[in-house]
This record gives C-alpha cells, sequence and structure tokens, in this order.
C-alpha cells in the first residue's frame, strides 16, 4: 500500500496525495492506458472482494431443539391462549395469557369476563418482564443468606412450635386478598395459634367507606359500583378511570355510556369535582377544583340539597363558602335527582363522616341496588387501617412474637412510622414472602419467595358471586414457592397449591354452583377453568337498612400551613410490588406524560409565585420535626392553588438497578443518581387519623432549592391553541383534536366538524394502487378512549418496543410506536383535556414513502405503510417529512444482554437494530397470521378475528380496526360515524386511521376547532 | 518503472484473486448462500429410508406444518412410536432371530448405534424403562434451513395451500442427509410467489402476495 503516495505524486497531486483527479475529470495526463490512482483503487478492490467472496464460510451453526417428549397439543411456534386472572392489583381481572412455546409472552383482557369486559390495563399487560426479571430471589434466605427450603422450613417450624408454647402473638399482613382459597388457608394456618391475626393492610386504601357502610348499612363492605347504570355521575376526586378500586371494570362500564349515536344522542354526565388534576377529572364533562379541604363541606351541602329533595332535610346545614356557589350545588343535586335510580356519587375521602354523607345522598338518590349494590358487594378492598394501626402499636410495644408478610412492603408502605423497621428487628420471627429483597425483606429472618402470578395456581372472587381461576403458564423459573404451600409445610399439612384450591373449590364454591351448572365437580372443574371465570350464588350477607340518623352534616376544616399535600398514585405504579418494572416506569403519565420517577406536582399560579420550572428541585417539608423530601417540581396545569401532589409507591429498595439502564455513551445520564433511589418514597407524609390512612397532608411547606434534574417527558407542547400573534383567523385552536357537545350533536351530528378549504381532486400521485383485496383501517373513538395507556404498554409487549431509560426519555428518543398525546386548551374551569392516541397513520399518500432513498418504506397491496428493517440504512428523512411524528430511530443497539429477560421477546417480530427506523405496523405480524389461519381453513378473514394488540386490550373499547373493503364489518360502520374525521386532514395524506369526534354533555353550544 | 511495478502487484493480485475464485468454482456461491448446506446430524437419521423407502408422509413426523409457522422437528417420543419396536435394522434382527433359533434361547434385544442415542435421549434402557437418575434431553438436531432472523416462513400458510415440501425442500425422499436444497434467497421466494399468482397452485387461483411485510415484519 505504500505506493500509493508515490503513484499520486506521480500524476502530480497535492501533497496530501489529493485529487488533481477532481479537476481533470478523471483523467490524468494523456497515457489514459497507465494506471491511475482510481483504476488502483478498482482493481485493488475487485481482486481483494474476489477473494472475500471465494472465503465465504458457513453461518454458523445453529441447532432446533424439539421436546424430548411433547406435551399434548402443544404446537411449536404456535400462539395458545389460557384464561386466568390477573393478579397485578386485588382487582382481579380477567386475563387470556398468550404463550407461545411454553413461554408466557402476551397478556391479554378476558372478552368474555364480566367485569374487565376483554379489558386490561398497564400493569397487567407489562406482568411478563416481571416475570423474567432475573434481579428476582433464586430461592429461600435465611438471616439475608440464600438457603435451602428443608433447612428454612425446619428453622420456622421450630420457631413456631416455640411460640405456640409461649403462646406469644402471631400477625400475618397481606394486602386485600381476592383469592378465597388462599383466605381459607391463612385463616387455617392462623388457627393453631391463641393469638394470631389477619391484618389486611392495603398501602392505597378505601377502609373509609367500608367503615362508612358498617355504620349505615350493618356490614363493613366495599359497594360494588355499577358505572354503566350512572347517568348521572359526580365524583369525588374517585380516580376510577385511572387508579381508584377497579380502573378498568369502570372505564369499561363508563365508555359504555359515551358513545352518542345520530338516533340516541345520549350519554352520561359526568362532574368531576377535585383537587388535583386526575385522568378521571381530565375525561369529566365539567370539572371543577376546589381547594382539598373543602371536600366535605360541598359533599354535606350537597346532602342537604338531595335530602330536602327527597323531602328529609337535614338540621342545620352549614353555610357554603368556597369556590362553588349554593346554586350550583342546588343544580348538580337537581340533576341527581332528576335521574335518581340512576345516579351515583364516588367520593375517594378517608374520612368516615364524608363518606357517610356519600352513602345518606347514595340512599336518598334510590341508588343502592340500582347503581351500587351492597349485597354482592365487591372485595376488591377489604383493608383495615384501624387493624393496621393497632398492629403497629403492637410491633412498638413488642408484644408481636412472628410476623408473617406477603405481597406487601411493610417498611416502605409504612414509612410514616419511623421506629417500626427497629420494632421489627426485636420480633423473634419474622418472614417474608417478598418475591425480591425489599425492606422488610432485608429485614426478615426468612425470607420465603412466592411464585411470579404467572408461575402460579390461585383464584379469586373480586365481586360477590364471581370466581375466577388462576393458572399457571410456566414452569417457576426460580426456586420459589407458593405462600400457600409454604403455609402448608409449617402445618405439618404438606399438599401443593393445585391441590389445595382443588378441594377448596369442591368444600366450598362447588356447593354454591348454579342450577344449570353440572353436578360433577370434575365437570364443573374443568369449565371453570376453561372459561376463567364462573358464576356462582353470592355468599349471603345480612345487609341492615339504611340508618339515616346517624348522618351529621359537617363542619368545615381548617386549613394550616401554606400548601396541603396530595399523596396519589401514578396510573403506571399502583403500588411498589411493580417496581422494578421498567415497562411501568417508562410509560409516561396519562396527565404529566413524564417518565421515570414521581415529582412535585406544583399549581401553574403558585409555580409563578415561587419561580418555579419543571424540573427545579423542591424541598416538601411538614413541620420541623415531619417528614420532608426533596424532589423535582413540575407545573401542572388544572392543579388547585395551594396544592401540592406526589405519587406515591416510589423509591423503592434495589430501584437502583435501573442507573444503567438505556444505551450507556459518554453523554449518557444515569437514570437513577448515585446513592439515590429511583423516585422518592412519600409514604411518610401518609397519617392514620380518625382510624385511616390519609392521603391528604395539610401544614405542608414548600421551598425552593438552586438544584435542578431535568424530568424525563415525552410532550414538550401541551397546547392546541396558537399563540394569539401568529394565529390565522378563525384557526386560533388546532383541529387536531375535534370536539363538539351533546346539545349541538343532537341538533347536527356533524356539528364540530372543520371544513377544509383544499382541493382533493389534484393530486401528486396518479390513483393507480387500488385496494382489491383487503385494506386496512382504524377508527379511534376519542370519546371513549380516556387516555390509561394500556394500549401503549400492549403494544411494548408485542412489538419488543425496547426501554431506552431517563436520559434518552428526556432527549425525546423515546421508542413507544404507540404515544397518547394530552393537549389542554382554555383555561380554569373551562379547560379541557384532550387525549389522542398517536400512531402511524398508514397514510395512501404517505409522505415517507415518497422520500425513502433505499425504498425501506413502501406501501402494501393492503393499504399498510410498511417498515422493512433490513433495508433500511437510517437516513432519518422519512421521519422529517412525517407529519405525526410516529417514526422512531434506533439511535443505539438497545440493550439484550439480559438472557432471561429476552424470553419476553415476541419472536414474531424482529428485534431492530441501530440505525433502523421503525413505527407502528398496525400489527401485520397478527394480520397475517389472521390471513393463513382464515385461508388454511378456506375461510375469508371474518371481522373482529385479527385485532391489534393496542384494540385487543383497550379497556374502553374505543379501537376498531378491520377490513374497509368488507361493507359488513365494524370499521366500514364506524367510517360511517358523523363523528368521524381524520388528523390533519387538509394535507391530503389520506391516513388509514380517523378518530371520531369529542362529545362533551355540557349546555353551552359546540366551540369548533 | 514505478507504474510497471504497480501493474505487476496489481496483476499478481488478480491473478490471486481469479485462482482462488477457479478452485471454488464448484460449490460459488453469493455471502449467506447456504444451498448444499448439508450438515452432520447428532443421528445419522436417513430421509431416503424413511421417507423414500417405507414412504412415510412427511406430515406423520412434521405434524405441525400445517397448523404452524414451523413444520417442527418430531420429539423424541414420536420417533419411538415405531422404534420401540424396530430397535435395528431388519437384517441384523433377523440374524439374531435365526441365531437364537438355532441356540434354542430367547432372541436378544439389540438395539443399533444410532438408535441407542434415541434411547439415550428418552433416558430409557433396551427393554423400554425409565433409567433411574436420568432426565430426557432433546436432541440437538442441527438447523439446516435457517433463515436470517429478520425474514419469516410459515409453513401452515404454504402446505395449506398445497405446495409440496419438495418445491423447497427438494427430493428429500433421496436424500440420506438433508442438505439445503434451494439457495432461499428473496429473489427465489419472490419469483415462485410470482408465478403462484400467475399460474396457481395445482390448478387453483391463488394470491401469493409479494407485499414485503408478508415475510419482514
Amino acid at each position: 500500500m505504500t505506493q500509493i503516495p508515490d503513484n499520486s505524486r506521480t500524476n502530480n497531486a497535492d501533497s496530501h496525495g489529493q485529487p488533481a483527479v477532481l479537476e481533470t475529470g478523471g483523467v490524468f495526463g494523456d497515457e489514459s492506458s497507465t494506471i491511475n490512482r482510481r483504476r488502483f483503487l478498482e482493481a485493488a478492490g475487485f481482486s481483494i472482494s474476489l477473494a472475500a467472496l471465494t472465503g465465504c464460510g458457513r453461518a454458523p451453526v445453529e441447532t432446533a431443539l424439539p421436546f424430548p417428549i411433547q406435551p399434548v397439543g402443544a404446537i411449536p411456534g404456535r400462539f395458545q391462549d389460557y384464561a386466568s386472572t390477573c393478579a397485578g392489583c386485588p382487582t382481579a381481572c380477567g386475563l387470556l395469557v398468550g404463550t407461545r412455546d411454553g413461554r408466557p409472552l402476551k397478556m391479554e383482557g378476558l372478552p368474555e369476563h364480566p367485569l374487565s369486559r376483554g379489558g386490561l390495563c398497564a400493569v397487567g399487560q407489562a406482568l411478563p418482564i416481571g416475570l423474567y426479571d432475573s434481579h428476582r430471589l433464586t430461592g429461600p434466605l435465611s438471616a439475608g443468606k440464600s438457603s435451602e427450603w428443608a433447612s428454612v422450613d425446619q428453622e420456622i417450624i421450630q420457631a413456631f412450635s416455640q411460640i405456640k408454647e409461649q403462646k406469644k402473638a402471631v400477625r400475618f399482613v397481606t394486602p386485600t386478598i381476592t383469592s378465597p382459597t388462599l383466605q381459607a388457608n391463612i385463616d387455617a394456618f392462623l388457627a393453631q395459634f391463641e393469638n394470631a391475626k389477619h391484618v389486611v393492610f392495603d398501602a392505597i386504601s378505601s377502609s373509609a367507606i367500608l367503615d362508612a357502610h358498617e355504620q349505615t348499612h350493618g356490614v363493613r363492605v366495599l359497594p360494588h359500583y355499577l358505572l354503566d347504570k350512572a347517568k348521572v355521575l359526580i365524583s369525588f376526586g374517585a380516580d376510577f378511570l385511572g387508579t381508584w378500586i377497579s380502573p378498568v371494570e369502570f372505564t369499561a362500564a363508563w365508555s359504555s355510556r359515551r358513545a352518542p349515536t345520530e338516533e340516541y344522542p345520549e350519554m352520561s354526565y359526568h362532574v368531576q369535582i377535585e383537587s388535583r388534576m386526575s385522568l378521571t377529572g381530565s375525561n369529566a364533562d365539567r370539572r371543577v377544583t376546589i381547594a382539598p379541604n373543602e371536600q366535605h363541606l360541598v359533599l354535606s351541602r350537597l346532602a342537604h340539597e338531595v335530602a330536602s329533595l327527597a323531602g328529609k332535610p337535614l338540621e342545620n346545614s352549614p353555610p357554603l363558602e368556597g369556590s362553588l356557589a349554593d346554586t350550583e350545588i342546588a343544580s348538580l343535586a337537581r340533576k341527581l335527582w332528576e335521574a335518581r335510580g340512576e345516579s351515583l356519587v364516588l367520593c375517594d375521602s378517608q374520612d368516615k363522616a364524608t363518606q357517610v354523607a356519600v352513602n345518606l345522598i347514595n340512599h336518598h338518590l334510590e341508588g343502592y341496588g340500582k347503581t351500587l349494590d351492597v349485597k354482592r358487594p365487591s372485595n376488591q378492598r377489604q383493608g383495615s387501617d384501624r387493624d393496621v394501626q393497632q398492629l403497629v402499636e403492637e410491633l412498638e410495644a413488642d408484644q408481636v412474637g412472628a410476623l408473617l408478610v406477603a405481597d406487601v412492603d411493610l417498611l416502605h408502605d409504612l414509612a410514616s412510622c419511623q421506629t417500626l423497621a427497629d420494632a421489627v428487628g426485636r420480633i423473634p420471627l419474622t418472614i417474608s414472602f417478598s418475591q425480591r429483597e425489599d425492606e422488610f425483606a432485608s429485614l426478615a429472618k426468612f425470607v420465603c419467595p412466592d411464585h411470579h402470578v404467572l408461575e402460579s395456581w390461585s383464584d379469586a372472587e373480586p365481586i360477590g358471586g364471581l370466581i375466577s381461576l388462576a393458572q399457571p403458564t410456566i414452569r417457576p423459573l426460580r426456586e420459589t414457592r407458593a405462600v400457600l404451600e409454604s403455609l402448608a409445610v409449617w402445618s405439618d399439612r404438606p399438599t401443593t397449591a393445585y391441590e389445595a384450591l382443588q378441594s377448596h373449590w369442591k368444600k366450598t364454591i362447588f356447593p354454591r354452583r348454579q342450577k344449570e351448572a353440572s353436578a360433577q365437580f370434575v365437570k364443573f372443574w374443568e369449565q371453570s377453568l376453561r372459561e376463567g371465570f364462573v358464576e356462582v350464588e353470592a355468599a349471603k350477607s345480612v345487609v341492615g337498612d339504611f340508618k339515616a340518623g346517624e348522618v351529621k352534616p359537617l363542619a368545615q376544616q381548617t386549613a394550616t400551613g401554606d400548601f396541603s399535600l396530595i399523596l396519589y398514585t401514578k396510573v403506571s405504579m399502583p403500588d411498589s410490588r411493580h417496581s422494578h418494572n421498567p415497562w411501568l416506569h417508562e410509560l409516561p403519565d396519562p396527565i404529566s406524560k413524564v417518565t421515570w420517577g414521581n415529582y412535585v406536582c406544583v399549581s401553574p399560579s403558585d409555580a409563578k409565585e415561587l419561580g418555579l420550572v419543571d424540573g427545579d428541585i423542591v424541598k416538601v417539608s411538614a413541620g420541623d420535626e415531619g417528614p420532608q423530601l426533596e424532589l423535582p417540581a413540575l407545573v401542572q396545569t388544572g392543579q388547585h392553588d395551594g396544592v401540592l401532589a406526589i405519587a406515591l409507591a416510589y423509591g423503592c429498595k434495589g430501584t437502583d438497578r435501573f442507573a444503567k439502564i438505556g444505551p450507556q455513551w459518554f453523554e449518557a445520564r444515569p437514570t437513577v443518581l448515585e446513592n439515590e433511589l429511583l423516585g422518592k418514597n412519600a409514604a411518610a407524609f401518609v397519617e392514620f387519623r380518625d382510624g385511616a390512612q390519609q392521603y391528604l397532608r395539610s401544614g405542608v411547606t414548600l421551598s425552593k432549592t438552586s438544584k435542578r434534574r431535568d424530568l424525563a417527558t415525552t410532550q414538550l407542547y401541551n397546547s392546541l391553541e396558537v399563540p394569539a400573534e401568529v394565529a390565522p383567523h378563525g384557526a386560533e385552536r388546532r383541529d387536531i383534536v375535534q370536539h363538539t357537545t351533546l346539545n349541538a350533536f343532537a341538533k347536527d351530528t356533524h356539528a364540530g366538524a372543520v371544513e377544509h378549504h383544499f382541493d382533493g381532486d389534484t393530486q401528486l400521485w396518479p390513483e393507480d394502487h387500488p385496494k382489491t383485496g383487503h385494506a386496512w383501517g382504524m377508527v379511534i373513538d376519542l370519546n371513549k378512549c380516556t387516555g390509561c395507556s394500556a394500549c401503549v404498554i400492549a403494544c411494548q409487549s408485542e412489538n419488543n418496543v425496547p426501554v431506552v431509560g431517563y436520559d434518552e426519555v428526556r432527549r425525546q428518543r423515546e421508542m413507544h410506536w404507540m404515544r397518547i398525546d394530552r393537549y389542554y386548551t382554555g383555561e380554569g374551569e373551562d379547560m379541557d383535556v384532550d387525549h389522542q392516541p398517536m400512531m402511524c397513520q398508514h397514510c395512501d399518500n404517505a409522505p415517507c414513502e415518497t422520500v425513502c432513498p433505499v425504498l425501506a418504506t413502501v406501501h402494501s397491496s393492503e393499504g399498510l405503510n410498511e417498515q422493512v428493517y433490513n433495508r433500511c440504512v437510517g437516513t432519518r428523512y422519512c421521519a422529517n417529512n412525517c407529519p405525526y411524528k410516529v417514526r422512531r430511530f434506533n439511535w443505539f443497539k438497545y440493550e439484550h444482554d439480559d438472557t432471561l429477560q429476552n424470553l419476553v421477546l415476541n419472536p414474531e417480530v424482529t428485534v431492530r437494530s441501530r440505525g433502523v427506523m421503525e413505527k407502528c405496523s398496525m400489527c401485520v405480524q397478527r394480520i397475517e397470521a389472521g390471513k393463513v389461519e382464515a385461508r388454511s381453513q378456506g375461510l375469508p378473514v371474518a371481522d373482529g378475528a385479527i385485532q391489534t394488540a393496542c384494540q385487543q386490550s383497550c379497556p374502553a373499547n374505543a379501537i376498531v380496526f378491520g377490513d374497509i373493503n368488507d361493507q359488513e364489518s365494524k370499521i366500514y360502520e364506524a367510517l360511517e360515524n358523523p363523528r368521524r374525521y381524520r388528523v390533519l386532514e387538509e394535507l391530503n395524506v389520506r391516513p388509514s386511521v380517523s378518530y371520531l369526534r369529542v362529545v362533551k354533555n355540557r349546555d353551552e353550544e359546540s366551540h369548533s376547532g | 518503472m514505478q507504474q510497471r511495478v504497480t501493474t505487476i502487484v496489481l496483476l499478481i493480485g488478480l491473478c490471486f484473486g481469479l485462482s482462488l475464485l477457479v478452485s471454488a468454482m464448484g460449490t460459488w456461491r453469493l455471502p449467506d448462500n447456504q444451498q448444499g448446506y448439508a450438515p452432520k446430524q447428532p443421528i445419522a437419521y436417513s430421509h431416503r429410508l424413511h421417507a423414500g423407502e417405507l414412504q412415510i408422509d412427511c406430515k406423520f413426523c412434521h405434524s405441525a406444518s400445517e397448523s404452524s409457522r414451523h413444520a417442527g422437528i418430531p420429539s423424541a417420543d414420536v420417533c419411538m412410536k415405531c422404534h420401540r419396536y424396530v430397535t435395528a435394522p431388519f437384517d441384523v434382527m433377523q440374524q439374531e432371530m435365526k441365531l437364537a433359533d438355532k441356540e434354542k434361547r430367547k432372541p436378544e434385544m439389540i438395539v443399533s448405534e444410532e438408535l441407542q442415542k434415541l434411547y439415550d435421549a428418552l433416558a430409557l434402557d433396551e427393554n423400554f424403562q425409565p433409567i433411574e437418575g436420568a432426565t430426557p434431553q432433546s436432541i440437538p438436531w442441527v438447523r439446516v434451513h435457517n433463515l436470517p432472523d429478520y425474514a419469516r416462513f410459515n409453513h401452515q400458510a404454504h402446505v395449506t395451500v398445497g405446495v409440496s415440501c419438495q418445491k423447497c425442500h427438494g427430493p428429500v425422499e433421496t436424500m440420506e442427509r438433508v442438505r439445503q436444497h434451494a439457495t432461499l434467497s428473496m429473489g427465489w421466494c419472490v419469483n415462485c410467489h410470482r408465478d403462484a399468482t400467475r399460474e396457481g397452485i395445482n390448478g387453483r387461483k391463488v394470491h401469493a402476495s409479494t407485499n414485503c411485510s408478508v415475510c419482514h415484519h
């Protein structure tokens, strides 16, 4: 190669070997036959590539391992669905576990399930990544060291026999248990001891509702709220579409009344009265912000008005001072009263007196038995905060001999009791059933890890009389053991969870069967297992008559201090058990759009006063003695002044594992800072007052520090309003999300439509690609969509979307194929929040396709915009030319080093490499599989046989997907809907995805975009 | 002078490359073209014997080919359906029978060397009893037809419309050891798809799509 400089020098190139070649048009001198630099390179390149070609070896040898003995029914490479029950939270939604080659991969909603109706929330969707988590405990621990089950059992049995002899107290702490079998086994286990008690501790408790029903109805139950029966719905702070009790069920029920049609232009009227901006509030027809301490005042006024309308006025009703005028409350009361029997009031208060007032209202509205049911009550929250408080007192007084904790991190969620850790350390026997070393487990003498929910047999009775089964879909990956089995071993009656489950069903569930059920247990069992659930007679409960006399009007609480602090949970993180789930951490909060960690929500005017911007670290403290923490601030539109809000379930032990998640390059910032955890634990602010955990704390001060940490937000533009100085006349509001009101809609079903002044006839491209076969399309009903983000995780799970970490999200490089845009319009009371799922629109005149220099993104004959990864060279022209900004670029080769975690990958979808563009494919793998399935049966593709991942899991049933060419299909019908429009229609890119206009149930006329 | 040296060096390079090429001409192929690949398998299974001579249908063993993306390699217990009785070549067994007959004893169970591997995989002894302490193990068959990870082939789609196995896999029934018959290149796939759409399969009209996402997703 040393010849090159010599060679070029002879050809009068400059001293850098730079090309005279360019100036002379490629020919040096007149000797065209001589070898010049270009020829040399050509020839050298040719001979080298020849040598390289001949030297090509074989691809690496791959083995294919069939089963030694193939299980019956197992077909390699084929998805098989098993009906089961989700155990992500005590709600117990119906689950359809998609397994392939023996691995559970895709969680879907069980369509026949009466509560969840085929929906599944983000947490349920994210179960598999928790299963394939290499940080789970691999076996039991004894005094913090890994041990064997046999020796651990021996020690524990010994310790229990000592406790029996010394007659010490045994306490078993769990969150709400909906499983009747586990409950019966815990009861049987505790019955061995003289002083034993099962304490139900819900970190997010609804204790006050149960206590209030104990007072008014004589039974301590949580009513089953039937939102689909509610025509008028007033919620005081209850985020029932996001996190409150049973969000999937409530979303399905709520959205069933949110679809006005031409024939029946009717929908429910939903008012949300709250202090912070919740997901439910963002979807309400009317949202009223009040100070948190006004809540029970407003409620008791409402109770007074409703009682007066019912002809039983309350004595001495307090006057109202605050944001809601008397006349307004009277009008709300009238609306409720007019729809009595079809109206419902919900409240998230943890104050018993407030909940009694709510019961009174619902009683006068004739709701009991119609819109809420106490005869077949909900078992989804059973926590008794009084018991928890008593337990804490016992622990601190060293009265407990053995403490067993399952499924909850006692020390993390009871962070308000600072001396608890010492007290726990003094207990002779502490056992944790945690799957990882959480705060309690790291102090416990023994850790006996439970199976992951996808590895275990269980059942659940979320509503009286509705029992579902959970079946394992994989053999336990670790040396774990079900709680039930551990208890059985320690009671010297070893059994398997399966046997225990069957025997309990035989004994107590089977006799409760309905008349039409099989009289043979085996058949009854098999049918229940196949269908996932069974309806039986509800256990008889003695509901007393309503005792109205006990309701007293409430006095206004006086607020002290600067701020009131509301502790809430994010939609993506319902409790600390999910704190190790990277999918949930990277799921943007539906309202704030922030990922990775928690923050302090501050109202815009408070932020202005204090000079705060997003990301400024603030110090929140409750008095000098009280707890304090430092977190970044987030300015939250729609939050009441004087209110702060912090999410619970953060700052969990072990979350520093996420420090290095995402690509580690020289400018990368860690997701978790050194010696810190992901977010901060705000549970220290939770107080026990009046026998309930209070998630509202007044007297909190806020101060700005000099530090900053940028929030990893996925959305930087929040408004649909064009700034006044640049807005064209008549287009002050962008019509990306179109609105109308029910009144306007009833008069004209096309109300709210936006006239576009473009010439649809002029085409840049000839219309020479007719779609004669299938033509796939999607319609999303924005009036049903609540923004709950279940679809985002469904898509991530289906399509192998990588987790990129805090820093990449901060740089707007998140990889989610589906995002939910959230827009604010208006201010204060008139503010509207819109949620709009946005993914590749599969345009017929796709702007991305025309700019791709390598034809890596092309149009299919079925109307799909295809992305061919193996062709893509990463110019990113397509992303720049996409008006919807839905394309995602692989800036890095995202980590796939964890071989256990890789089991979560869907083998039907290519794992993309660095430098490749990707985007929503409309689940083309499902389309292809559906077509093949139909063809092999010799049938046409049935409508609804192919469902995209986002559509399947949508709790609101807001997404319709199908073949536009099929005139019998649901999509065809949806496209005829007068509310239908397309985003950025004026560009004439002709998207295959349409949206249905938002209709708010309001009196005023439509404010069109 | 320098130019001449360069020319000579280049010519030598060219000749060297060409000579390598000529020597490799017999097996010449484009990079990633694995045509003709016939790796040694852990058990010397003969498709010629089973599919050719004994006329066992392909789908008897590759039973998933009609219902799944993968045709599936049969699990060892499928082999055992026959091989719990057929444990050695016919002539070897016959010889033993004759010998036993002559020596007036019961014929001994003979398990051939290759079939012993199958018994070992299932942790069974020659009397078909489980061996204590051993667990059944998968047989590590070597993949012959290996598409890149970004390309997907669906057996169900092809088998159910009537594309014969031999169309892609070649005359397997004549192969002692299976080798890759076709190039499995994209051009080869697309040409067949075009032909099938134009000419149909077995006289039936089909639409074999050539959309990218049919195979790449």
